[in-house]
């Protein structure tokens, strides 16, 4: 059997698009999407009257003359998985007064893109010999799931263990503890329960068994990210990286011996390490790029992983 | 479209929205990558060997080659600042070249320029360290025996052991430890620097020649200020000599200083936008700039206290091995140190400056076990190779840096066939890997047009053409000129039939691991092809 694995796509419009479209190009009978749909910032597009619009991106300002020049420049902001959306001064006025409005908009846009994906999959999938897995992760909101559960072609896997060509795949998107307070995080007692209430379900031989758990184990080289200081700042100019993974996710991945665990959570930590007789990988992530990372890999229920090369795509 | 970079003046409006997310992070302090890019262009291991070269290109110039190829090299920083701000967390030339010009190049001239190259950085650091550290410390502790043992054959490999398992032991140690330990060396450093610049300030050339009298026959046995100066004399001009030739031909040895500001960029976090890029450019480019100018003020501050004779006449006596030389390499940290008659504040002074080689020691592996990383997850190195113990160890890649590196210590130790000469093909072998990369970002808005659109730094433009373009070219220019130089002049030592060969095997080892491997891997059913192809988006 062969998957693809991808992870941690934030909102990107065309990252998305090459999933869907990754199943067929690499060959792959499962594709496996990690967790972390959804993206982090909303960009305004403002209306100035006139047929004058502008909009700030990544700190540069767009003067926008027409639609034929807004359309273009949203594509680019949904291609680096932010949300545009047009707006007036005066609305702008508001939403800056308003967090609760904010937020709002920020998750009705989420669910919106959500909601076109999972439309978007249903229509490319349709009459393919192709499974499609997504787990949302620990930056998704909750009500992902139930779009995500309600597809044709897509199947969610969150809490689950589902049977694929004699495998069974084991996953969850929860995260230990954060410094940003998201969606699907605790501590790693109550995460430990929440990965041995999945894996306690598998009932095939290790051999056989793929955890899909979004955040990488702790201290397997997989978990890197940049030290901060308590301002949220990079320390040392973001070059000390320290292990941030989950130690429960490292327990569970020690005892249970899957041949194959797949991890996102941690974008700059692309790579592949064994633990054990297990495979563990995570593709990295580099979304604003509109890059699609991820892992080709090759199962025959053998001892070990042999087959799998990280993609670039 | 039309866009105009900064903030509308008219009200506060909020360019973006962000939400609480993972990885979402304040900027990164610019005095951070500051210091960690001055360790990078280090004056003191790098910049004072690279100055002992002047006399090699009598047509003089080193100020004003020091100060236009510092300058000139902003266009580096604004290069690499670019391709890390369009394309964050890739990990350096090896991912850059990969992404633009193609696997195959990416991974021969990574290979090449950051790891093959790196087990030859070895014997020179430990020649720096020598030189600089155990040299100095044995002269002045009275340990004569000493002083002639750093300079022998068993003086370099064991000093090469020391370098490459004091690397080691950093990289084991990890970044962060690591970045903590260079933080308190370029302080201390800096301290040491300061001693220095007072030193050297305070005191006349007759108090110099006063001091050199008195204690370089005592602790080298050296001859006299006046000896060594005519043994090595030569007409070395002034040090503002503004001579147009000399000032282009000294370049290709400062390259061996200034070309390594890029070490210093930070690659990782989540890049936010312009100012991103423009922190990068002022850490980078700041750190260049700033080392420029310490380092012409020394110049300065040696043509006025040693004598700009003298200096370089002491440099050209010691690599010619002149009758009358200085009898050690003249550091200048050595010889402002002889203005004390106390062994305990030479000692000091030594020891200060000493900290901006152990704070530096461990670049000769770091960045080289981040391209063995990287070519191991792409599969074209084995697995092992980016194997990382329980504690956090890269016990492959160290393996793969630590053990070649001893032999060619030892080649270099005992210089079998000239092979000491064949190192200074060190800096040239890097400024090859650092041309691909220049390449890769002039054609980058073409070649990845998606990616450069999208990025923070398309606004940039000059005359219309991309700013990073304008930039790469330009440093390509600086690097085209050097590698020409290198290959015609004799006077760089690089251009000999042998020690081409041999720079040919390190390209040809890198083009046989390449295709060895894809040859391998097809027969486990491995599609090596896969690793960098596109998927379609529609």
């Amino acid at each position: 059997m062969r998957l693809y694995f991808a992870t941690d796509i934030h909102g990107s419009d065309v990252c998305w698009r090459k999933f869907l479209n990754s199943g067929k190009h690499y060959e792959a009978d499962v594709i496996i999407l990690g967790g972390d749909m959804t993206g982090k910032a909303l960009v305004p597009v403002v209306d100035d009257g006139g047929g004058r619009w502008h909009a700030t991106l990544l700190e540069n300002r767009h003067e926008l003359a027409g639609l034929e020049e807004v359309e273009p420049f949203e594509q680019m902001v949904r291609r680096r998985g932010y949300y545009p959306f047009r707006t007036t001064p005066d609305e702008m006025q508001e939403l800056q007064a308003d967090d609760e409005r904010t937020t709002t908009l920020f998750h009705d846009l989420m669910l919106k893109r959500v909601e076109e994906w999972i439309a978007l999959a249903d229509e490319r999938l349709e009459g393919q010999d192709l499974r499609c897995f997504v787990c949302p992760g620990n930056d998704d909101q909750f009500e992902v799931d139930e779009v995500v559960a309600n597809a044709k072609n897509v199947e969610l896997a969150e809490g689950r263990v589902v049977d694929i060509d004699g495998f069974q795949l084991a996953s969850t998107g929860w995260a230990n503890i954060t410094p940003w307070n998201t969606f699907r995080e605790e501590e790693e007692p109550q995460l430990a329960e929440r990965i041995e209430r999945v894996a306690s379900q598998v009932t095939a031989d290790p051999q056989h068994t793929i955890f899909s758990l979004h955040c990488p184990p702790f201290g397997s080289g997989l978990d890197e990210a940049p030290e901060l200081d308590e301002n949220m700042r990079l320390k040392h100019g973001g070059r000390a990286p320290v292990p941030v993974g989950s130690k429960a996710v490292r327990e569970a991945i020690e005892r249970y011996q899957p041949t194959l665990a797949l991890h996102g959570h941690i974008h700059e930590c692309r790579g592949n390490a064994r633990l054990g007789k297990t495979l563990c990988i995570n593709p990295g992530s580099s979304y604003e790029q509109g890059e699609l990372l991820g892992a080709v890999v090759d199962l025959d229920g053998g001892k070990k992983v042999k087959r799998f090369v990280l993609t670039s795509g | 479209m039309a866009t105009v970079a900064g903030e509308p003046g008219r009200m506060e409006e909020k360019g973006l929205f962000a939400r609480t997310a993972t990885g979402l992070v304040r900027g990164w302090s610019v005095w951070d990558g500051f210091v960690y890019a001055a360790f990078s262009i280090n004056l003191v291991t790098l910049g004072l060997y690279a100055f002992s070269f002047a006399p090699f290109i009598p047509e003089k110039g080193l100020l004003w080659a020091v100060v236009l190829s510092g300058a000139y090299l902003v266009f580096q920083a604004i290069t690499y600042s670019s391709l890390i701000a369009a394309m964050p967390r890739a990990g350096g030339d090896y991912i850059w070249i990969s992404r633009v010009l193609g696997g195959g190049i990416g991974f021969v001239l990574a290979a090449a320029g950051w790891w093959f190259i790196l087990w030859h950085w070895v014997p020179i650091y430990a020649n720096i360290l020598n030189i600089e550290v155990f040299g100095p410390i044995s002269a002045i502790i009275g340990w004569e025996r000493g002083i002639s043992f750093w300079a022998e054959p068993w003086g370099i490999f064991v000093a090469s052991v020391l370098v490459a398992a004091g690397a080691s032991v950093l990289v084991a140690l990890g970044l962060r430890t690591y970045a903590r330990f260079q933080k308190i060396c370029f302080y201390g450093g800096l301290v040491g620097l300061a001693v220095m610049f007072v030193l050297l300030l305070v005191h006349s050339k007759s108090d110099f020649i006063s001091a050199y009298n008195d204690r370089a026959p005592d602790l080298y046995g050296s001859p006299t200020y006046e000896t060594t100066l005519a043994a090595g004399q030569y007409d070395v001009g002034n040090v503002g000599s503004f001579a147009f030739t000399g000032i282009f031909l000294l370049i290709p040895f400062m390259l061996f200083f200034n070309l390594w500001s890029n070490w210093g960029a930070t690659l990782y976090g989540e890049v936010r936008g312009a100012s991103d890029f423009r922190n990068n450019i002022k850490a980078m480019g700041g750190a260049l700039l700033a080392t420029t100018a310490v380092a012409a003020i020394f110049l300065l501050l040696f043509a006025k206290t040693f004598g700009w004779d003298f200096y370089n006449g002491a440099n050209n006596a010691y690599w010619g091995a002149a009758e009358g030389g200085p009898g050690f390499w003249p550091y200048p940290g050595m010889m402002a140190a002889f203005f004390f008659d106390n062994a305990v504040l030479q000692f000091l002074v030594i020891g200060l400056l000493s900290l901006w080689f152990f704070g530096w020691m461990g670049s000769v592996f770091l960045s080289s076990t981040r391209v063995v990383f990287a070519t191991a997850f792409d599969r074209v190195l084995p697995e092992w190779a980016a194997k990382v113990g329980r504690n956090g160890v890269p016990t492959g890649a160290l393996a793969l840096m630590l053990v070649p590196a001893i032999p060619i210590a030892a080649f270099y130790a005992w210089d079998g066939d000239g092979f000491r000469t064949w190192t200074l093909n060190a800096t040239l072998v890097i400024a090859i890997t650092f041309l691909g990369s220049a390449v890769s970002a002039a054609i980058f808005p073409w070649r990845r047009p998606e990616i450069y659109n999208a990025s923070p730094i398309a606004k940039y433009r000059v005359a219309g053409i991309p700013l990073i373009t304008v930039a790469a070219t330009l440093f390509s220019a600086i690097l085209l000129f050097s590698l020409w130089q290198w290959w015609r002049d004799d006077r760089y030592f690089v251009n000999d039939p042998d020690s081409f060969i041999y720079l040919g095997c390190m390209y040809l080892l890198a083009i046989g691991i390449y295709f060895g491997s894809r040859l391998w891997r097809k027969r486990q059913g491995i599609d090596m092809g896969m690793v960098q192809r596109q998927i379609p988006a529609e």
